[in-house]
């Protein structure tokens, strides 16, 4: 109950005020705090089931968001800071309807390449989520240095996302005997890398196409979402549940 | 004409239209591959050749769509170096050139892996002497493993003797630890130690890993280039 309470607290801080500094700061180092206090329960990185990996997610968005909004040079509307604070917040918030588990990690996914291969995934999907908020805030006020945001996020996301095929590959190697699998989580996440290189050449479109990319970075966060939940709630995959 | 075709061959809205069809295409096989098709079970070209076209016809059109991208990616990267290749920086040029590079190396690592891999495996007890591919003869000396508190295995593993012309090599495999021998791996699936210790084990050959690995490395390397050289600029 107590370490619960760690959640609802940052919850609270990221929905009641985010859009400020000094409680977006407490309220990511509170998910922190709690991801460690499970870690050392479990005596292993939280980043297995519904619980542990939604909240690693929210954990995750408020780590991610915070270069972009403590940046000096770049000073980010409230709304801005509040709705990453409010993604964090809500996800940390869905983490609380599931309950944690304590079931020994099976041995196929004790290995550094598992756990680096699903944190890279998470940090990727937090960006790719601050950069669908950047992409809905440019549709809303029209400012480049929104849209330059946006493609900044996605670039990492996208950077940290590969990273992850590339640990899973490396993982599914020493574990299954082959670097890549023909299921429905295989292909989702082929999907998702295919659209946001997709993404990232259309800004050479040209200045006339910036509301399609700012769209495309909103679009993007669903096929994320789908990757990682509908794929392992609705598919029979070796990534579910 | 020729030139047309040849700018068209390299286009970028030849890319997105690939790109976006290979999304679509793999968005239905997701929906449409059941995981009683057996895609996973042989070498991907045996599969495309042997399932029915119901299974397979994505996979098809996928395929058809990944050689254009191919042929594309080739095409806009020689372009590109060719046309800018006085007028920017090395760095600012190779970034993106090395992640092409690296994607099409991955490319040619499926294709090897799709022709070439191949999996078999099945039940041994311990003690047992199975027979390798090259007729080397390999023996599972002992199975062991321990359960948790929840009556969930937490470790298992299998100590071998690999006998190769007369020479005796032993090893201990076990999850995320394989035996690699000549181009094979041996994994060790799932242990049972009632009523007598014995073991699923798989027997997997790769070839396409080695250029997936180095694929991915210049894909990452040009990846970390590009985010360095964009940094505190305008996308």
């Amino acid at each position: 109950m107590t370490l619960k309470a760690l959640l609802m607290a940052a919850a609270a801080l990221h929905l009641l005020g985010g859009s400020r500094f000094y409680l977006f700061i407490p309220a990511v180092a509170l998910q922190l705090f709690y991801l460690s206090l499970r870690g050392i329960a479990l005596g292993r990185l939280p980043l297995v089931g519904p619980h542990d990996t939604i909240a690693f997610l929210g954990a995750s968005v408020g780590l991610m968001g915070l270069p972009f909004i403590m940046a000096r040079r770049q000073k980010l509307p409230a709304a801005c800071s509040g709705s990453i604070a409010a993604v964090s917040g809500l996800f940390t918030l869905i983490a609380l309807l599931f309950k944690p588990s304590f079931f020994p990690l099976p041995p196929i996914l004790n290995t550094l390449w598992f756990e680096c291969h699903v944190a890279l995934a998470f940090f990727g999907y937090a960006l790719f989520a601050i950069a669908a908020i950047f992409g809905v805030f440019f549709l809303l006020r029209p400012e480049r240095s929104l849209l330059d945001l946006q493609y900044r996020a996605a670039l990492v996301g996208y950077t940290l996302f590969s990273a992850s095929m590339v640990t899973g590959g490396i993982w599914g190697y020493y574990a299954w005997g082959t670097y890549w699998l023909w299921t429905p989580k295989e292909l989702w996440t082929a999907i998702l890398w295919l659209f946001y290189s997709f993404y990232l050449h259309f800004r050479l479109k040209g200045s006339q196409w910036e509301r399609v990319t700012a769209w495309g970075g909103i679009v993007g966060l669903i096929i994320t979402l789908f990757t990682y939940l509908g794929v392992s709630l609705l598919m029979k995959s070796s990534h579910s549940f | 004409m020729l030139r047309k075709l040849y700018q068209a061959i390299g286009s970028l809205n030849l890319a997105f239209g690939c790109m976006a069809l290979v999304m679509l295409f793999m968005a239905l096989g997701s929906f449409a591959n059941s995981d009683q098709s057996g895609i996973n079970d042989v070498a991907l070209l045996i599969w495309l050749r042997q399932a029915p076209v119901r299974f397979s016809w994505w996979l098809w059109i996928v395929l058809a769509l990944l050689v254009v991208l191919t042929i594309n990616t080739i095409v806009c990267s020689f372009e590109t170096i060719r046309s800018r290749y006085a007028n920017r920086s090395l760095l600012r040029l190779l970034a993106p050139q090395l992640m092409h590079a690296g994607f099409l190396l991955i490319v040619l690592a499926h294709l090897l892996s799709a022709s070439g891999s191949s999996k078999e495996g099945g039940r041994v007890v311990e003690g047992m002497t199975v027979t390798l591919p090259d007729n080397s003869q390999l023996q599972f000396t002992s199975i062991s493993g321990e359960v948790g508190g929840y009556g969930m295995p937490t470790a298992y593993q299998s100590s071998i003797i690999h006998t190769v012309n007369n020479q005796r090599q032993s090893a201990t495999i076990s999850p995320n630890h394989p035996y690699f021998y000549n181009g094979y791996g041996l994994y060790l699936k799932q242990v049972e130690l009632l009523p007598r210790p014995s073991a699923v084990v798989e027997l997997h050959r790769e070839p396409g890993a080695s250029a997936a690995l180095a694929g991915a490395l210049i894909f990452t390397a040009g990846n970390l280039m590009l985010l360095l050289l964009r940094r505190g600029q305008e996308a």
